[in-house]
């Protein structure tokens, strides 16, 4: 599939979609640059207490 | 208590007790457990460091590892769940076994949370070590399992979502196999008039979609089939099909994703449904492509009919769709019949987001009115009515002309759903809905490795939606074809078929489906390359006869004995 | 913890993308990599200075109800778990600026504490932003959202009226890790004091005001698509907190359309939670001090008023403040509600080739569907460059 040639790919942003496709990305083989502005990644998702509807802890 | 007896000449236990810059040593003193695991059976080197996870505290173990001929390392720390790995690896780069290694937790299980003893944790941490140290007596070396895997996917389901999952796979270079019951592609959206919430015409998603994969070289259709079996697991399923005009096919495949889509309810019994003047959303749909709603003046709809309820027979989920779906038509018709009166009786709009609550907008400035009911006091269809009784205006109940009378229903889990989720042993939830991984960080993956899911067979979407969970399923693929292997670990269950009695109660209990019956030998066995080592199982068996390599009694039991009593009591060292 | 172990993936964190060049398949990023003032390869992430540090400052994970250090990590499990000196708060940073600028020395309030303890000597009070640059196929935009500060919205008393908070702000209270350690009291009795001060009284009475700045035609008309259900969850979660405790949900239509989320309505409505169809006139400040909610139920048909204890104001959900600029900066358009465009058909495609948007980014989604769109867009991604790649290769 990916094999050959290394790709890169940028993404802009550390909250929950950013990590995501981060990850998504990298599995595939991609080699993932990702940006954050923030001092650490999480987004507003690190800042919730508990997510619906399962009352999961956010981190 | 019986002494246990050990060959002690093979164990060569080292011990690094970890400061964690003062997360640790801050709390308790390090330097002490340091120098008590010193005097424990079996170790020969014992040691303090900074940060065990910095390159010198890794540099270290190996060194120690090479130089003092280490059988085990005990890491005295974090949590597994933070450096495990990282150590795991040293071990291995050093020449030993990776699953000689064990952790303590001495921070977050005792420094953290005795911030204000430091004499009691430390003696605490001190007997967290020696548990530790005995349970590295018994450990045994592994090998996690490998399995090459082919990039060759199932994908079960013609229709949008599962057309998405096809062509993303194939432009990845994926070969795959569409599995369609009827002989035409597009599902649900192809039979739709139009697609909310900018009326584009299903023919120009849907069409060019159908082209690209029935064109594909990747990508092999087959249309007016049933599966009659799916066996096997990751990398590993075997697909019988009977294709209309071909007969009986096998299909070998690493991986499925299933998309079988959903159906519209029919609402039998309520609202005097006929489906000549009480209709459903769906058959809406069919008219506004084809005949249209004849010299019809008055449309009334009703929303949540046969959803939101706790009656027998009825859905009590929210189908997400009908709103947006009757705003649209109710716009269609209003554009197309400037003078019709389109009435909605509804419990909550769920125009949700940006573009369909601007569609709720619209609709009403046009002059749809939306009318609110209590699921409690619902509406009446009468013979050239529907009355309601609407609150928020007054007590009384109106009476709206209705020529045509619309029923919003939910979309119901197709008739497919639980034949699929039988073969493949696969959940679904009260409604047939299939159930994920977890709902909201893994919506399309199921617990089982190797199976995914999109669009309506998981929970009603929109056919945007539909094709988004499409494409993200083929990532998912993609992610565990990428590696061209299966890699699991070694710490899975294992059947002693020697004392096992197959009573089944590990299958019955196992989450992931990685335990089978063998009739023949009539004893359970474990799939290593499912098995996600939970120990369940272990639980449930009544003859110990099923075990979890790396938490095996006759390691776990020193491990909890040492809790209380010291190390040279426990053990003589003489034969087994 | 995966992303920041991922040998695959490089994370550049506290840094902006100050410019795009090039084309899908070549684009050359430059990026600012901002100054910690600390070493990332020294920093173990100990805290050690952190504890010494002598300034504080309001904590924005907190949304300003607690307090943070100069130097902090933003969230105590953060990855990068590198400190950061804020240059804006720390005092020494101050001093050197002011020193260059050749102020008088004897006025000028040094500190340097945190390089004194710091055992990996990771401090580094000279270091300058860098900028460097990376060489990618293609650009994923996962910049999320933002959530509105209602103090535009004065009918609802927000910055004037004591204890009416933002949703978010409500959750950083309910968090066992918050300001509050998780105990529900009322902001008014405690921000902006020195020490958290004793024996405070638990919040008993709970608003929530659903669509506020949503569904607005003064303001946004576009619907946030999750704040029905934080609300319910937040009511929920203050109920298991404490039984006792009184939570109206004030809404128009309930949007609980998610996989299981009507389920979880119900459940809130068993457990007690009232929900009033309406929509909040006003707030304002009662004889007690606390906010008095004025509405009409609708279905009653009567005006009420009512006094709660707090009141969370469940704020719109908008596209990043410096959505503009971004859009400007990177060459692709915003739809009409300022998110960022996508093409029909092709849902992550932003207007510009090789630049894909997920998430918030796009419009308001929750986080199942963040999640699932952002596999989607992994995979459109894949399916972009694969064929640019193949493209090229075919040259």
């Amino acid at each position: 599939m990916i094999r050959d040639k290394e790709h890169h790919v940028l993404v802009i942003g550390g909250g929950i979609a950013g990590i995501q496709v981060s990850l998504d990305l990298a599995e595939m083989g991609f080699f993932v640059h990702m940006v954050e502005k923030l001092p650490s990644i999480g987004g507003k998702m690190a800042q919730l207490d508990k997510t619906f509807p399962t009352n999961d802890c956010a981190i | 208590m019986k002494r246990l007896a050990l060959k002690s000449k093979d164990v060569r236990i080292g011990v690094f007790v970890c400061h964690c810059g003062s997360n640790i040593a801050g709390y308790l003193d390090c330097k002490a457990v340091a120098d008590y695991a010193s005097t424990l059976p079996g170790v020969v080197y014992s040691t303090t460091n900074l940060y065990t996870c910095s390159e010198s505290g890794i540099a270290e173990i190996k060194r120690a590892i090479t130089e003092k001929k280490l059988t085990r390392v005990v890491v005295a720390s974090c949590s597994p769940r933070t450096h495990e790995p990282l150590f795991k690896s040293a071990c291995k780069e050093a020449g030993l076994n990776p699953y000689l290694f064990e952790m303590v937790n001495i921070r977050d299980q005792c420094s953290w949370v005795h911030m204000n003893s430091r004499d009691e944790a430390t003696e605490k941490a001190k007997n967290l070590v020696r548990m530790g140290v005995a349970k590295a007596w018994f450990l045994e070396p592994q090998e996690d399992f490998e399995m090459p895997i082919e990039a060759r996917v199932a994908v079960i389901g013609g229709g949008v979502a599962g057309l998405s999952a096809a062509e993303s796979l194939a432009d990845m270079g994926v070969s795959v196999v569409l599995i369609e019951k009827s002989p035409q592609l597009g599902g649900l959206t192809l039979k739709l008039n139009s697609l909310a919430p900018h009326l584009h015409n299903p023919d120009d998603l849907v069409n060019p979609l159908i082209e690209r994969v029935e064109h594909h070289p990747k990508i092999k259709v087959y249309k007016e089939s049933s599966i009659k079996k799916i066996e096997g697991y990751v990398g590993n399923y075997r697909i019988e099909l009977d294709v209309k005009d071909q007969g009986v096919i096998q299909e070998a495949v690493s991986a499925v994703v299933v998309a079988v889509g959903a159906k519209p309810y029919i609402p039998q019994g309520l609202y005097g449904y006929d489906g000549e003047r009480v209709i459903t959303q769906f058959e809406l749909e069919q008219r506004l492509k084809s005949k249209g709603v004849g010299d019809a003046k008055n449309v009334v709809m009703i929303q949540c009919v046969g959803a939101r309820s706790q009656t027998e027979g009825e859905k009590s989920y929210c189908s997400r769709i009908c709103c947006a779906t009757a705003v649209k038509n109710a716009l269609i018709l209003k554009e197309r019949f400037p003078d019709i009166k389109v009435s909605i009786l509804y419990r909550d709009i769920q125009t949700y987001g940006s573009d369909f609550e601007a569609m709720l907008w619209k609709a009403r400035s046009m002059g749809v009115r939306f009318y609110v009911y209590d699921p409690s006091d619902p509406p009446k269809v009468a013979d050239n009515a529907v009355l309601v009784r609407s609150k928020i205006f007054s007590d009384d109940v109106l009476e709206l002309p209705a020529d045509i009378v619309v029923l919003s229903t939910p979309l119901v889990a197709s008739d497919e759903a639980p034949v699929i989720a039988n073969l493949m042993r696969i959940p679904t939830d009260a409604n047939n809905f299939f159930l994920e991984a977890h709902v909201k960080l893994r919506p399309l993956d199921f617990a089982t490795d190797g199976v995914f899911l999109c669009g309506s067979c998981r929970f009603p979407c929109t056919s945007e939606e539909a094709r988004i969970q499409g494409m993200g399923a083929a990532a998912r693929v993609g992610a565990l074809l990428a590696k061209g292997k299966v890699i699991s670990s070694a710490l899975v269950a294992e059947v002693d078929s020697s004392t096992c009695c197959g009573c089944q109660g590990c299958l019955r209990i196992c989450p992931y489906g990685a335990i089978t019956y063998d009739e023949g030998r009539h004893v359970c066995q474990v799939n290593p390359i499912l098995c996600k080592g939970c120990g369940a199982c272990t639980a449930a068996c009544p003859s110990q006869s099923v075990q979890l390599k790396g938490f095996r009694p006759s390691q776990l039991l020193p491990q909890v004995r040492a809790a209380m009593e010291s190390l040279k009591e426990m053990f003589v060292s003489c034969e087994l | 913890m995966d992303v920041g172990r991922h040998p695959k993936i490089e994370l550049i964190a506290y840094s902006e993308v100050e410019k795009i060049d090039g084309t899908v398949g070549a684009f050359d990023v430059t990026i600012r990599k901002k100054a910690r003032y600390v070493d990332e390869s020294k920093c173990t992430g100990c805290g050690a200075c952190a504890e010494k540090c002598p300034t504080r400052v309001p904590d924005p994970y907190n949304e300003g109800l607690g307090e943070r250090k100069a130097i902090y990590r933003y969230f105590a499990q953060g990855i990068p778990s590198t400190y950061t000196i804020d240059p804006d708060a720390c005092r020494h940073l101050a001093g050197l600026r002011a020193e260059k600028e050749g102020a008088d020395k004897s006025k000028i309030k040094k500190c340097g504490v945190c390089a004194k303890i710091c055992q990996a000597k990771a401090i580094d009070y000279s270091q300058q932003d860098q900028i460097i640059h990376r060489q990618v196929e293609a650009i994923v935009l996962a910049v999320g959202y933002e959530v509105l500060k209602p103090e535009g919205i004065t009918e609802y008393g927000y910055g004037r009226v004591p204890n009416v908070v933002t949703a978010i702000e409500f959750e950083r209270l309910l968090s066992a890790s918050g300001p509050t350690a998780g105990h529900l009291y009322r902001p008014a009795d405690f921000v902006g004091k020195k020490k958290m001060p004793e024996h405070l009284p638990h919040a008993k009475r709970l608003a929530f005001i659903q669509c506020v700045g949503s569904r607005d035609g003064r303001r946004f008309i576009h619907c946030s698509g999750f704040c029905c259900m934080h609300s319910i969850k937040e009511a929920i979660i203050a109920k298991e907190h404490d039984s006792e405790l009184e939570a109206w949900i004030f809404g128009m239509d309930i949007r609980a359309v998610g996989k299981g989320f009507e389920e979880y309505r119900l459940k809130a409505e068993q457990i007690g939670v009232k929900f009033v169809r309406s929509r909040v006139a006003e707030i304002t400040k009662g004889p007690n001090g606390l906010p008095i909610v004025w509405y009409e139920d609708t279905r009653a048909r009567r005006v009420y008023s009512r006094e709660f204890d707090i009141v969370v104001l469940a704020s719109a959900c908008l596209p990043p403040k410096d959505a503009p600029l971004l859009a400007e900066k990177f060459g692709i358009e915003l739809d009409s509600f300022g998110f960022i465009k996508t093409r029909p058909f092709a849902p992550f495609d932003s207007t510009r080739e090789g630049i894909f948007v997920c998430g918030c980014a796009r419009g308001p989604a929750d986080i199942p569907e963040s999640v699932a769109q952002a596999s989607s867009a992994a995979a459109r991604v894949a399916q972009v460059v694969l064929q640019e790649a193949r493209k090229v290769a075919m040259q």
